[in-house]
């Protein structure tokens, strides 16, 4: 469940719905009751209203708080200080973004074993997205010219061609700014 | 008679529906204002058909510079002649009529022109083949040059335009507010609803201007340096600093990001303001002014170093300790926007609301700038972007947060309609405008978070990839009915009335 919110867009997508639907609910029911039912002032006690407030303020809070610390462990910069840390075989793979292509010094991985993408761009702003055969976005980087190179481990978990988009626009062919790698099972 | 109010005049089919009023002797807050809120109704056409352009090219699988050229352009007027040239109209004739200062004198003149010019700089840029999107790219306009996508005189032509919007955004404008809050003398013959800075109304119109001005210098330098460095006015070799691509995108995005933030906590005090206007038990106040001035400081305090959510994608060039704070502050801004949230509807709770179309088309501006802040703070979440940078769904919020906050400021404009036009609208088409409008932006809204949801690349010129077309088709279907609700309100600009003019429906309540 957590996997699905948090590391794919339809996740993300459902964190919006559980955010925008109760509070959409309830305003709108509020706008027309007080527009069209009942217009008049409420006498609702003002220390009702600053329970209320503390409630609600709590409440945001405090899910903003959960939202986010249940988080952390799918933040790219903390998975991959910890695959640094307990794997010592690590794939090392260097890629060039250029307008428009990607140089890589490997485009074929193995199942489970951990991937160092160190990725630069060599002329404009590009990005190295990687495309699950699914069609979810596995993780995006983006490289700015000039700027030391970006980097993450990532460990493939299903073999299959993964697609590598571009996402930042770099010019009139961007959109033919792709690539494949190939995961296989085994290295065996 | 101003020679603003000469313009509007003169200016065929618009020039009727926004007519300025010149028999109050209240002319001098409404003839720059009247002729900005025009002309920026005219870029939103513009606008428009560019916007159709994208998804039309797409379909008919058109060449794909014509996407990219109509991306470009349908951003830029979007975003400045459209949306901020909005904001500023309303904005001024807001401040004017509430401190008794004219909007006269060399600022506003400079602040149309200036924006106008630039706009149209950039879009004849545009048009020869200048296809560097709205958030410039940089380096890619050199870098375009280099590889023959474009010529060094578009570039010029480009940049040119684009350095007199900034001079506008940045300077001219946050200028003109700071010196009708703090230096003008006030007349009390333009004085309609006196307010202080105490007012939660005001107080975001102080902020935003000196946000503007401050995180807007950096660019300005930089601009201006490369601009120079074009012009050949200084030495290539004086500029190399400006001209280093993450020092422009770094300067770029705290500019480009507290504008928006400086728009949002401008749009939420004139909601502030509006709002109790139309409480029914006719108490004119919010449900606490202490409250709305938090969530203004809350705002402006957690958006201002927010803006490192734009390169959390960069790890580790980007150290982690960076983004963990954007990360942090983006979600903060949430907090001052719960705080707003109960604040508005406290008051409507507490106090009753009289309905009008204005007043519904800034509360339900007010529910899409909520939708979007939502989308903003999930995309601002470190793990969610390495999921969402660079797709459809940070298209969607930045066209999301445009349109809510320009449904606000229209919603403001047909409050202050009567006293800038001497007309009053009618609730009918009003109606149909808040309907059409919101179903729109909804649509809009969620097809572009959906097409990032399922992957889909922004500013991509192939939407017949992966099956994506399908979303492409549902923003062209909710833009129509986007642009059937404009067609709603510009039928109702152009049917109001005379204030003494008898009719069937009655509208707003008196403007401030």
């Amino acid at each position: 469940m957590l996997d699905f919110l948090y590391q794919s867009g339809w996740g993300a997508f459902t964190v919006l719905l559980f955010f925008q639907i109760p509070f959409v609910t309830v305003f709108l029911y509020i706008v027309y009751r007080k527009s069209f039912v009942d217009s008049g002032a409420s006498d609702t006690a003002s220390k009702k209203m600053t329970r209320v407030e503390t409630i609600w303020m709590s409440g945001v809070i405090g899910i903003f708080l959960l939202v986010n610390i249940v988080s952390i462990p799918y933040f790219p910069a903390i998975s991959t200080s910890q695959a640094a840390k307990l794997d010592k075989d690590i794939q090392d793979v260097d890629v060039t973004a250029m307008s428009w292509s990607y140089e890589m010094s490997e485009r074929e991985f193995v199942v489970g074993r951990p991937v160092r993408f160190n990725a630069k761009s060599s002329d404009t702003v590009h990005g190295f997205a990687i495309y699950h055969p699914n069609g979810r976005i596995l993780f995006t980087m983006m490289l700015i010219p000039g700027v030391s190179k970006s980097s993450l481990i990532y460990t493939f978990k299903d073999p299959g061609t993964y697609k590598v988009r571009c996402l930042e626009y770099c010019g009139l062919a961007h959109h033919d700014m792709n690539d494949e790698l190939v995961v296989t099972a085994s290295s065996n | 008679m101003l020679s603003a109010t000469t313009v509007i005049r003169n200016t065929p089919l618009f020039g009727r529906m926004f007519n300025v009023d010149t028999d109050t002797g209240l002319e001098e807050i409404n003839a720059w204002p009247g002729l900005m809120i025009m002309i920026s109704f005219v870029w939103l056409l513009i606008a428009g058909l560019l916007g159709v352009a994208m998804p039309v090219t797409q379909i008919f699988e058109l060449d794909s510079s014509l996407f990219y050229g109509a991306i470009t352009a349908h951003g830029a007027a979007l975003a400045f002649p459209f949306t901020f040239q909005l904001m500023v109209g309303v904005s001024l004739h807001r401040a004017a009529s509430c401190l008794g200062t004219p909007v006269t004198g060399p600022l506003p003149a400079l602040i149309f022109w200036f924006m106008n010019i630039g706009a149209l700089l950039l879009a004849l840029a545009v048009l020869l083949g200048l296809n560097i999107s709205y958030a410039v790219m940089f380096p890619l306009p050199i870098v375009g040059v280099e590889t023959g996508q474009w010529s060094m005189g578009t570039v010029i032509l480009g940049f040119t335009g684009i350095a007199l919007v900034l001079v506008t955004v940045i300077l001219l404008y946050p200028l003109q507010i700071i010196k009708m809050l703090f230096f003008d003398n006030r007349r009390d013959d333009l004085l309609l609803s006196p307010r202080s800075l105490k007012d939660p109304g005001m107080l975001g119109m102080a902020i935003a201007a000196f946000v503007l001005l401050i995180t807007g210098l950096p660019i300005i330098i930089v601009a201006s340096a490369v601009l120079l460095g074009l012009y050949g006015i200084l030495p290539m070799n004086l500029i190399t600093w400006a001209t280093e691509p993450v020092v422009f995108q770094f300067t770029f995005f705290i500019f480009a990001h507290n504008l928006m933030e400086a728009m949002a906590i401008m749009v939420i005090s004139a909601v502030y303001a509006t709002l109790p206007l139309y409480l029914a038990d006719g108490t004119r106040k919010l449900y606490s002014d202490r409250l709305a001035n938090l969530a203004l400081w809350i705002l402006l305090v957690t958006s201002l170093t927010s803006f490192f959510h734009h390169f959390f994608t960069m790890f580790p060039a980007l150290p982690a300790a960076l983004s963990y704070h954007g990360n942090i502050m983006s979600w903060g801004t949430g907090v001052g926007a719960a705080l707003t949230i109960f604040t508005i509807t406290a008051t409507i709770w507490k106090h009753g609301l009289r309905p009008d179309p204005g007043l519904m088309t800034v509360i339900m501006g007010f529910v899409l700038y909520i939708f979007d802040g939502v989308s903003a703070i999930i995309t601002s979440n470190v793990a969610w972007s390495f999921q969402l940078h660079g797709t459809m769904w940070q298209s969607g919020h930045t066209m999301a947060v445009l349109i809510a906050m320009a449904m606000i400021w229209i919603g403001v404009f047909m409050h202050h309609y009567p006293v800038i036009t001497g007309r009053t609208l009618n609730k009918k088409p009003g109606y149909w405008f808040v309907g059409l409008f919101t179903t729109g932006a909804l649509g809009v809204s969620y097809s572009f978070l959906a097409a990032g949801a399922a992957g889909m690349p922004r500013r991509f010129a192939a939407w017949n990839q992966e099956g994506w077309m399908v979303y492409g088709n549902l923003i062209l279907f909710f833009g129509l009915i986007l642009g059937a609700g404009m067609a709603a309100l510009a039928y109702d600009l152009y049917k109001s009335r005379l204030i003494s003019e008898p009719a069937g429906g009655k509208s707003a309540v008196p403007a401030e």
